[in-house]
């Protein structure tokens, strides 16, 4: 057990901090408090991405035949708290590298790697994840999006709710129904956002312009070529994304990095010496750092090729708890910072709030621990 | 940075569940407060797991990991002290190590009695053989660790290892001891729910126990790795945001894990109190959650003058 990082890792972790600190505009917090899928940051997201692909920084942890350098899970981890540490500057595109791309690696077809992955490499993609619907959030299983088989195409219909970036998006990533049944009944496709028949509407949110949506899908036809994986597949793939997905958000970074900026604010206001205000600070900086360490567990375990299981919910749920410490301590000890202050703990705030709804609610990574890590009995339904 | 077991940590915890096996149900045949075990003690002794920081290639994350699994035992052993200051204490030196904080001199001090080494951190670091009739000691009280008071000191002598450094080791052992605790405990408290039958149903398959246990389970994750991290660096602010964790987590796990034993957490037949009384012992340690919290708070964010510098270990 090792808690030392290797010199070249330290190295990559400040090749990773200076290159954003060189790309980021004067005015980078003012913009990241719009919010992620805004369309200036969006459009932002696009040339800094490109900037990091010709740095080789976009997706590191790729193979080097399809655009990466083969650099292990610690090189992901690092960019990512770099990303988080000053608010996610790559947008939406996070997705993408984190496990749109890997995903598409593991199960498209040669076509679909093709199409798909140059752009993701080049920093030009943005997707959207067309998953929950108005009946079925957490329980996606029961979703109802419908795509019915017509010749060599699928035809699809139904509505997709509180879908991220679809105002902007080139792609979804859509889970339907092919198949009465459960989740063997789901099946995924991939479709170009502008084909005829949806409809995408804005849904005002606490996150910023343009982070939630509802699409519609009217007779939209989309080949069955655009299909990935089998049909019925879709329940393994979604597990296996998620996994990433799960491992990809390291919001702890932001949160610490929000935390050390709180107390710093605090200290020069002379005000932070109350007992009870350096226990809480303290309570929260333990909970980012058992966050950081269960997540580093868990890329301790992938690279030694272990599969990867439920100790990601633990690790999220870790997170989450971190979160909200952090976004309570400012709120309650430096409250003016989120009318007055620097936009960057306007921007943490507003984020606090979707770390226990982000890649499944908390509850269900609690379900996952109890079922999974605590082998308790399965539930009373 | 990996976070995986060395095969050398690997092998050790092996054999440690080996010495572990025979106690693992010991405690429950006797109706008592505080389960201890001589022979526990010596085999402790006689195989060298209490001096594995004396091998400089097994690291001290080895001695948490000792702490740690030792801890997982219904049965009170000393441990942490010892693994953690028999280096600075002789050749051979006696058995139990005890630990006493200075400015809480009224404090219960684990497994003091007449005899025992005991290492009194303050101003200075100090050690001295408990003498007879010094320790006021109690092993029937509500801790389930023996216990004794040692108010004052007798003819102490001066340890050379520095207060900071001192604070930075009992802070490193009470976290793996109390994450080791935790970890029983929630183990024995899973069990207990996975078999017990309600509404004709295992009272584990209810989301108001699962979703608490869960999240229980995510506390003494942290609890584990913050103690590892703190163990492996020595470092006071790692070694007081592992102990502020550690006690954090035990005040909100204790009484959750006896209300689903319901009356079974009651009696003295069922362990989980062997763990659940000594956590709640040291969420009182070095002056508990407030004293853990300030002193990681003054060398996390140094700008602000601790109020005592000695124990906040960050001079």
């Amino acid at each position: 057990m090792d808690f030392d990082w290797t010199q070249e890792q330290a190295s990559f972790r400040s090749r990773v901090s200076s290159t954003i600190e060189g790309s980021l505009p004067p005015d980078w917090e003012e913009l990241a408090e719009e919010g992620p899928a805004s369309s200036r940051m969006t459009e932002f997201a696009r040339s800094f991405c490109g900037r990091l692909a010709a740095e080789g920084l976009l997706t590191p942890h790729w193979d080097e035949a399809h655009g990466g350098s083969g650099l292990d899970a610690w090189h992901q981890i690092i960019l990512a708290e770099e990303m988080w540490r000053v608010g996610e500057p790559r947008g939406g595109q996070y997705m993408n590298v984190n496990w749109i791309g890997p995903t598409l690696l593991k199960f498209g077809t040669d076509e679909q790697r093709d199409r798909y992955l140059p752009p993701i490499t080049r920093g030009e993609a943005l997707w959207c994840q067309g998953f929950s619907e108005p009946g079925a959030g957490s329980d996606l299983a029961s979703l109802r999006t419908a795509a019915r088989r017509d010749g060599a195409d699928y035809v699809v219909n139904g509505q997709k709710i509180w879908t991220s970036y679809a105002g902007l998006a080139d792609t979804c990533f859509l889970l339907c129904r092919t198949a009465t049944g459960a989740s063997h009944g789901i099946t995924i496709l991939l479709v170009p956002m502008d084909t005829p028949g949806i409809t995408v509407r804005q849904i005002p949110s606490l996150i910023g312009e343009g982070d939630i949506h509802e699409v519609f899908f009217d007779d939209v036809r989309v080949p069955q070529t655009a299909r990935l994986g089998e049909e019925g597949a879709a329940w393994d793939i979604i597990r296996f994304s998620l996994i990433n997905e799960r491992l990809g958000i390291p919001r702890y970074a932001l949160a610490r990095d929000a935390l050390d900026r709180s107390v710093a604010l605090l200290g020069q206001r002379g005000g932070f010496s109350d007992a009870v205000m350096l226990y809480q600070a303290s309570l929260a900086a333990a909970q980012c750092e058992a966050a950081r360490l269960a997540s580093y567990a868990i890329v301790s375990d992938r690279i030694a090729g272990l599969p990867a299981g439920a100790d990601s919910s633990s690790a999220r749920f870790a997170t989450i708890m971190a979160e909200r410490s952090v976004a309570e301590f400012i709120v309650e000890h430096c409250a003016d910072v989120l009318v007055a202050g620097s936009p960057f703990f306007k921007m943490h705030h507003q984020r606090a709030i979707v770390a226990g709804l982000a890649a499944g609610a908390a509850e269900i990574q609690l379900n996952i621990i109890a079922s999974q890590v605590l082998e308790l009995p399965r539930e009373a339904r | 940075m990996d976070l995986r077991l060395s095969e050398q940590q690997q092998a050790i915890l092996a054999s440690l569940d080996g010495i572990c096996r025979p106690f693992e149900g010991s405690a429950v045949s006797a109706p008592v407060f505080a389960a201890v075990s001589a022979d526990m003690e010596s085999e402790l002794l006689r195989s060298g797991f209490l001096d594995v920081l004396a091998i400089p290639e097994l690291g001290s994350v080895t001695a948490a990991l000792v702490i740690e699994r030792l801890a997982r035992l219904p049965l009170s052993v000393e441990v942490a002290a010892s693994v953690m200051f028999r280096p600075f204490l002789g050749n051979e030196p006696p058995y139990p190590v005890c630990l006493a904080d200075a400015n809480h001199p009224h404090r219960p001090v684990r497994f003091a009695q007449e005899g025992a080494l005991l290492v009194r951190i303050g101003e200075t670091v100090t050690v001295e053989r408990i003498a007879p009739g010094n320790s006021g000691s109690e092993r029937g009280g509500l801790y389930a660790y023996p216990i004794g008071t040692v108010p004052t000191a007798s003819a102490p002598a001066p340890l050379a290892l520095s207060t900071n450094e001192a604070l930075a080791r009992w802070r490193a052992g009470l976290a793996a001891e109390a994450a080791g605790i935790a970890a029983g405990a929630l183990a024995v408290t899973c069990r207990h729910v996975s078999d017990r039958t309600q509404f004709g149903k295992p009272i584990g398959t209810f989301q108001a126990i699962r979703h608490r246990l869960a999240e229980a389970e995510v506390r003494v994750r942290g609890m584990y790795w913050l103690a590892m991290k703190a163990a492996a660096s020595l470092d006071p602010a790692d070694t007081a945001l592992a102990a502020l964790w550690a006690q954090e987590c035990a005040t909100r796990i204790v009484y959750d894990f006896h209300q689903f034993l319901g009356a079974m957490g009651m009696t003295l037949e069922h362990p989980l109190h062997f763990y659940t009384y000594r956590l709640k012992l040291l969420i009182g340690d070095l002056g508990g959650r407030g004293a853990s919290g300030t002193a990681a708070a003054a060398c996390l964010w140094p700008q602000r003058e601790p109020t005592n510098q000695a124990i906040a270990g960050c001079a």
